[in-house]
C-alpha cells in the first residue's frame, strides 16, 4: 500500500502545470504580453477607416496591448518624429531627446520665417515653405540611399555588392546620417539642435552634407556595379 | 626477410585477383528514398539587375542627381519590393505545402508529401 502511494506521489511531480505549458508556448522573449496580442491602432484616422470597411468587429476581441506613453491620438503625433526622436537617443534619455526635436523644429521654423522676412516680392515669399514638419520629411526623404554595399566573400577576397535597400533601412539610413551630421560639429560654439536644423534644411533642399554622403554611397555602387551578380542568397 | 623466405622455398604471392565476374554486393537497399531533403532549394537573389543598370546608367548621367531619374528610380523599387513580397508569399505557401495541380516548381515539402502518396 505505501509502495503504491509513493508511486502516486512520484506521477504527481511529473503531472502537467498548465500554467508553465502555455507560459512556455506563449512566451515572447523578454516581453510581459504573448506573442499573439496585437498592437494597439491608437491613431483616430485608422479608426475611423477601420469602421468606414467594416473591419473594425475583427479587432473586437482580440487581445490588444496597451499603447505606449508616446503613441497619442494627438493632432501633434508624427510616427516618423517620433521614430527620429527614438533613434537620436541615447541611454534611454528619452525626454532630452524630444526637447533636442522640438529645439531643432523651432530653429528651422526660425531659418525659414527669416528667410521670409528678407523676401521682398510676394511670388517669392510663396515659395518658402513655414511648416517645420514638412521640411522634416522632405529632408528624411531627400537623405534615404536607393541602395547599399554589402560585403561578399568570393574566392577569399571580399566584394563590395551594390544591393537595394528596404524602405525602413533605407529611412534609418537617411535619419541616421541626418543625426551623425549634425554630432559633427564644433562642440564649444554651436549647439546640437542648430546643426541638426542646418542639416534638416539643407537636405530639403536637396543639399549639404547628408545629400553628399548619399551621392557618395550611390557613385561607390556605380562603380561596384560589375560585382552585382556576386549577390546570393 | 625476404632473402629468408625465399630460401626456405616459401612461394611468393601478389594480391589474389579478383574473380570475374565480380560477385556483387548489396550494402543499400536497391530503391530511391521515399522523400528529398530541402537543402538545395535555396532561391536565387539575383534580382533587379537590369533596373539597377538602367538605374546607375540614368544616374551618372545626371551626377547622380535624383530628380531626372523618377521613373528608374519607382520602376527599380517597385521591382525590388514584388521581389520581397513574393519571395515572402513562396516561402509562407512553401511551409504550409499546400499542393496545387499542374504546378511545375515544386517545394521540398510539396515533393514529400507526393512521394509519401505515391511511393516508389
Amino acid at each position: 500500500m505505501a509502495a503504491a502511494k509513493g508511486l502516486f506521489a512520484k506521477c504527481q511531480l511529473f503531472k502537467w502545470n498548465i500554467q508553465a505549458i502555455s507560459a512556455g508556448i506563449f512566451q515572447n522573449g523578454m516581453a510581459i504580453y504573448p506573442s499573439f496580442y496585437i498592437d494597439p491602432i491608437f491613431r483616430k484616422e485608422v479608426q475611423q477607416e477601420l469602421v468606414q470597411s467594416g473591419e473594425i468587429d475583427q479587432y473586437a476581441h482580440l487581445p490588444t496591448k496597451p499603447a505606449a506613453n508616446n503613441q497619442t491620438c494627438s493632432l501633434t503625433f508624427d510616427p516618423d518624429i517620433s521614430l527620429f526622436t527614438n533613434y537620436l537617443m541615447r541611454d534611454g534619455r528619452k525626454n532630452f531627446a524630444r526637447q533636442l526635436v522640438e529645439k531643432s523644429l523651432e530653429q528651422v521654423k526660425r531659418i525659414q520665417l527669416e528667410k521670409f522676412h528678407k523676401c521682398t516680392s510676394e511670388e517669392d515669399k510663396a515659395k518658402i515653405e513655414l511648416d517645420p514638419k514638412v521640411i522634416f520629411h522632405r529632408a528624411v526623404t531627400n537623405s534615404m540611399p536607393l541602395l547599399q554595399l554589402m560585403p561578399v566573400k568570393r574566392g577569399g577576397v571580399k566584394y563590395q555588392v551594390p544591393v537595394p535597400v528596404s524602405h525602413h533601412r533605407s529611412r534609418f539610413l537617411g535619419m541616421k546620417w541626418l543625426i551623425e551630421a549634425s554630432r559633427e560639429k564644433d562642440k564649444k560654439t554651436v549647439r546640437f539642435w542648430t546643426q541638426l536644423a542646418r542639416e534638416l534644411v539643407d537636405a530639403s533642399n536637396n543639399s549639404g552634407r547628408v545629400i553628399r554622403r548619399k551621392q557618395d554611397l550611390h557613385r561607390q555602387c556605380e562603380a561596384n556595379k560589375a560585382y552585382a551578380h556576386y549577390r546570393w542568397s | 626477410m625476404r632473402l629468408f623466405t625465399s630460401l626456405m622455398g616459401v612461394k611468393q604471392k601478389a594480391r589474389a585477383r579478383p574473380q570475374e565476374p565480380v560477385p556483387f554486393k548489396e550494402i543499400l537497399p536497391l530503391k530511391l528514398k521515399p522523400g528529398v531533403s530541402g537543402k538545395g532549394n535555396k532561391m536565387s537573389n539575383l534580382s533587379c539587375l537590369y533596373e539597377m543598370s538602367i538605374l546607375f546608367a540614368c544616374l551618372s548621367n545626371s551626377e547622380f542627381q535624383q530628380q531626372p531619374c523618377g521613373k528608374e528610380i519607382t520602376s527599380f523599387q517597385k521591382c525590388y519590393s514584388t521581389y520581397t513580397s513574393d519571395k515572402k508569399q513562396k516561402s509562407e505557401r512553401d511551409m504550409k505545402g499546400i499542393l496545387t495541380p499542374g504546378e511545375r516548381n515544386l517545394s521540398a515539402k510539396q515533393l514529400n508529401m507526393l512521394l509519401k502518396r505515391y511511393p516508389s
